[in-house]
C-alpha cells in the first residue's frame, strides 16, 4: 500500500480520492434518496447534475463524431491521428454520463422501459433513445483498438462485416420510434442500404478499416442527440429566462457542441501530453486552432441573431444575475477565444492554444449551466444553489472519467506513434 | 369529457376539500411552518402529500381589504405538457378527463415538473423508491360514477363536477348573470390549449396563485417544430453525408491515381532520358 502511494503522483491521488468520495456519496444517495444529497426541490427539479454531467458532458463528448466525420467522411486525413483518442473520450464520456444519469433519475430501474413505452412527442424520449443507440455506435467505433491490443483478428473481421447491418437496423428502428411512420423508416433504411451497396460494389472508394456507415450513423445520432438536449427546454417557455429560451435552442446546442469539439481535442491532447507523456501533434492542433474562429464566429452570429430576432436584447442589457451570467458565457467563452484563435502567433504555441481552448470549454459548460440552472432561477421565490454533495458527486464522476481515459490510454493503442500506419 | 368548475367567489376557505383529498387518497399530514405573506394558508405549497391547496390571498376587493381563496391542483389539461414531456407515457390524458400517472413505468426524470406550466407535479425527494405525485381528479372515484372527493366535500358548491362543455357554459352564464361580480375570464378555458379544471374569480386569477402569462397554445406546440424535423434531418444527413464521402473519397482516389501516373511518367521519362545518355557515354 505504501508502495502505491510512493508510485502515484499527487495529482493522480487527488483523482482517486475524488472518485472514491463521489462513489461513496452515490451509495449514500441510493440509501437515503435524492433529497439527502441535493438541494433539488419541486421548484428546481433539475440542477447541477443536469447542467454539468448531462448537458455539458454530452456536448464535450462531441469530439467523437466531429473528428470521425471530418476524417472519414470529409477526407481531412491530416487529423487522423486524433480519431482514436476522440472516439475513446466520447465513449467513456457517454458511459460516465449514463452512470450520472442513473444517479439523477428517481426510478433508474425503469430505464429499459423507454424501449417499450413510446411517446413520439416527447423530447426526452428522443434523448433516451439517442443515448442508448449512440452509445452502441460509440462502442462499435471504440472496439478496433481493443481488437488490436488483444490480437482478436477473427473478431475484428466479423466486426467489419457485421457493423453496417447493425447500423442499418438501429437507425431503422430509431427512425420508426421517432416518427411512428413506416414510410420514413423505409426511406432512411433505403438510403443507408443504398450507400452500403455503393461502398461494397466499389463504386465509391472506401477505407476497408472503417465502415463508413458507422461513421455516418455516429454523425446522425450525435446531431439528433446534441440538438434534442436543446429541444428539452423548448417545453419550458414559462420558466427559462428569455436570454436563453428560444425555439432555436436545438440548433444552438448543436452548433455549440460542434464548436467545442476541436477545442476539447486541443485541450485534451495538450493536457494528456503533460500527464501521460504522449507527444501532442502540434501542427495538427494548430490547424484545428485555425478552424476555431469559423466555428466560434458562426455560433456567435446565430446566437446574437437569435437574440435580436426574439427581441430579447433588453434582457441582455438589463442588470441582473442572469444577464451577468449571459455576458460571462458569451464574452469569456466565445468572444475572447475567438480573438485569441485569430492570432497566428498564439495558435503555434502550446500555452496559447491551451488557454484559448480551455476558454471555449469553460464557455460551453457555462452556457449549459445557464440553460439548466441560472436561467431557471426565479429570484422572487426560493433560489437553488447546489448542495456540497451534489458538487462532490459531479467531481467524482469527472474524476472517474479522467481515470478511465488514463487507463484506456495506457493499455490500448490509441496514439498514432504506437499504431500501425495502415489505419 | 369530465371537468371541474371552481368558483372562488363561493369559497369560504374551510379547507374541507384539502382534508377530503388527503382522506380519500390516504395522504399523510405534513409538518408545516408559518411563513410570510399568505396569512392562514397551510401548507405553503403543493407537495408530494398535498395534492390540492386552498391559497389564502390578502387582496383589495371592491375598494376594501379582503381575503380571497384560490384552489390549486392539477388542471388536467386537454393536451397536457406533462404527458407531452413524459418519455415513457407514465403520465397520460384519459378520455374521461383525468390526467393519470403510472409509477410502474416512470423513470423519475422529473421532466414533467419542468414542463408543467402550472407547477403541479411533485416528487418524493425523501424516498429511495420515489414517485411523482399529483391530483388524479379522483380517477378511481370517477370510474365508479362518483364525483371527486373535494367536490363531494365542498359545503358551498364552490367546486362542481360535470361535463366540460356544460361547465364552461355554466361559467359564462354566471359571469353574464353577474358581470360586476366576476373577472370576465374563465381560467382554464383557453390556457395551454384548455384544461379540465375551470376557475372563476372576482379578482385577477394570478392573485389567487395561478400562473400568469400563459399561451393559448398547448405545450406540445413549442416542441413540435423540433420534433417534426427529425425524419427530414435524418434523411438529409443520410443522403448528404454519404454523397459527400463519395465525392471526397473519389476525388482523393483520382488524385492518388494522377500522382501514380505522374510518377510512372517520370520514371519512364527518366529511363528514356537516361538511355540515350547511357549509350552516348
Amino acid at each position: 500500500m505504501t508502495d502505491f502511494f510512493k508510485r502515484t503522483s499527487s495529482g493522480l491521488l487527488v483523482l482517486y480520492a475524488l472518485a472514491a468520495f463521489g462513489l461513496l456519496l452515490i451509495v449514500y444517495r441510493f440509501v437515503m434518496g435524492l433529497g439527502a444529497v441535493t438541494n433539488l426541490s419541486d421548484s428546481y427539479p433539475w440542477g447541477l447534475w443536469i447542467g454539468v454531467d448531462v448537458l455539458a458532458g454530452i456536448a464535450l463528448a462531441s469530439g467523437g463524431f466531429v473528428v470521425a466525420g471530418t476524417v472519414h467522411l470529409f477526407g481531412a486525413n491530416k487529423y487522423h491521428s486524433l480519431t482514436r483518442t476522440a472516439i475513446t473520450t466520447a465513449f467513456l464520456g457517454y458511459l460516465i454520463f449514463i452512470f450520472g444519469l442513473i444517479v439523477d433519475l428517481g426510478r433508474p430501474w425503469n430505464l429499459w422501459r423507454a424501449l417499450f413505452n413510446w411517446n413520439h412527442t416527447s423530447p426526452m424520449f428522443e434523448v433516451a433513445w439517442c443515448v442508448m443507440l449512440y452509445t452502441s455506435v460509440l462502442l462499435m467505433e471504440f472496439l478496433p483498438p481493443v481488437f488490436e491490443r488483444f490480437k482478436l483478428t477473427a473478431l475484428h473481421e466479423k466486426w467489419k462485416t457485421m457493423v453496417p447491418w447493425a447500423i442499418v437496423f438501429i437507425l431503422g428502428i430509431f427512425t420508426f420510434a421517432m416518427t411512428d411512420s413506416l414510410i420514413w423508416t423505409v426511406v432512411v433504411v433505403f438510403v443507408l442500404l443504398f450507400w452500403e451497396l455503393v461502398f461494397r460494389a466499389g463504386l465509391s472508394p472506401r477505407s476497408i478499416q472503417m465502415p463508413l456507415l458507422m461513421i455516418i450513423a455516429g454523425v446522425m445520432f450525435s446531431t439528433m442527440h446534441q440538438s434534442s438536449l436543446g429541444t428539452l427546454f423548448t417545453l419550458a417557455p414559462h420558466k427559462l429566462h428569455p436570454l436563453w429560451y428560444s425555439p432555436m435552442l436545438p440548433v444552438l446546442f448543436l452548433l455549440s457542441a460542434v464548436m467545442v469539439a476541436p477545442a476539447m481535442v486541443i485541450f485534451e491532447s495538450i493536457v494528456a501530453e503533460r500527464s501521460l507523456g504522449h507527444r501532442a501533434h502540434m501542427n495538427v492542433l494548430s490547424s484545428l486552432g485555425r478552424a476555431m474562429p469559423w466555428l466560434l464566429g458562426i455560433y456567435l452570429v446565430v446566437k446574437v441573431g437569435d437574440l435580436l430576432a426574439r427581441g430579447a436584447v433588453s434582457d441582455a442589457l438589463s442588470i441582473s444575475w442572469q444577464s451577468f451570467s449571459w455576458w460571462g458565457e458569451v464574452l469569456l467563452g466565445v468572444v475572447l477565444p475567438f480573438t485569441l484563435f485569430l492570432s497566428q502567433d498564439l495558435v503555434q504555441k502550446r500555452v496559447g492554444l491551451l488557454t484559448a481552448a480551455a476558454l471555449v470549454v469553460l464557455g460551453l459548460v457555462w452556457n449549459r449551466v445557464n440553460v439548466a440552472v441560472v436561467g431557471m432561477i426565479d429570484l422572487e421565490g426560493d433560489v437553488y444553489f447546489p448542495y456540497w454533495a451534489e458538487i462532490f458527486i459531479t467531481l467524482g464522476l469527472i474524476s472517474l472519467g479522467i481515470l478511465g481515459y488514463r487507463l484506456a490510454s495506457l493499455h490500448l493503442p490509441l496514439h498514432e506513434e504506437e499504431t500501425a500506419a495502415t489505419h | 369529457m369530465n371537468a371541474m368548475l371552481i368558483d372562488s367567489t363561493r369559497c369560504v376557505g374551510c379547507r374541507a376539500c384539502q382534508i377530503a383529498c388527503k382522506s380519500w387518497n390516504e395522504l399523510p399530514s405534513e409538518k408545516t411552518q408559518f411563513f410570510a405573506g399568505k396569512g392562514y394558508q397551510n401548507p405553503k405549497d403543493l407537495s408530494a402529500t398535498t395534492w390540492t391547496l386552498i391559497t389564502y390571498n390578502e387582496t383589495k376587493r371592491r375598494g376594501r381589504f379582503d381575503w380571497v381563496f384560490g384552489k390549486r391542483q392539477c388542471m388536467h389539461c386537454l393536451l397536457p405538457a406533462c404527458a407531452t414531456a413524459c418519455p415513457v407515457t407514465a403520465l397520460k390524458k384519459t378520455p374521461e378527463g383525468p390526467v393519470v400517472y403510472d409509477s410502474s413505468i416512470c423513470l423519475g426524470c422529473r421532466y414533467c415538473q419542468l414542463a408543467c406550466p402550472f407547477d403541479v407535479p411533485r416528487f418524493e425527494w425523501d424516498k429511495v423508491f420515489t414517485k411523482i405525485t399529483k391530483c388524479t381528479m379522483c380517477a378511481d372515484r370517477v370510474a365508479e360514477g362518483m364525483e371527486p372527493a373535494c367536490c363531494k366535500a365542498c359545503p358551498t358548491d364552490a367546486i362542481v363536477f360535470g361535463e366540460r362543455s356544460k361547465l364552461l357554459a355554466e361559467a359564462h352564464a354566471r359571469i353574464d348573470a353577474n358581470p360586476l361580480n366576476y373577472v370576465h375570464h374563465v381560467f382554464g378555458e383557453k390556457e395551454m390549449g384548455g384544461t379540465c379544471v375551470l376557475h372563476l374569480s372576482d379578482v385577477p386569477h394570478q392573485e389567487l396563485g395561478h400562473a400568469g402569462g400563459l399561451s393559448e397554445e398547448p405545450a406540445s406546440a413549442y416542441s413540435r417544430p423540433a420534433m417534426a424535423s427529425i425524419p427530414f434531418v435524418l434523411t438529409g444527413l443520410g443522403i448528404g453525408l454519404g454523397a459527400v464521402s463519395w465525392v471526397v473519397n473519389r476525388r482523393q482516389q483520382l488524385a492518388a491515381q494522377q500522382k501514380e501516373i505522374e510518377r510512372l511518367h517520370e520514371i519512364a521519362e527518366q529511363a528514356e532520358g537516361k538511355e540515350p545518355g547511357g549509350t552516348n557515354s
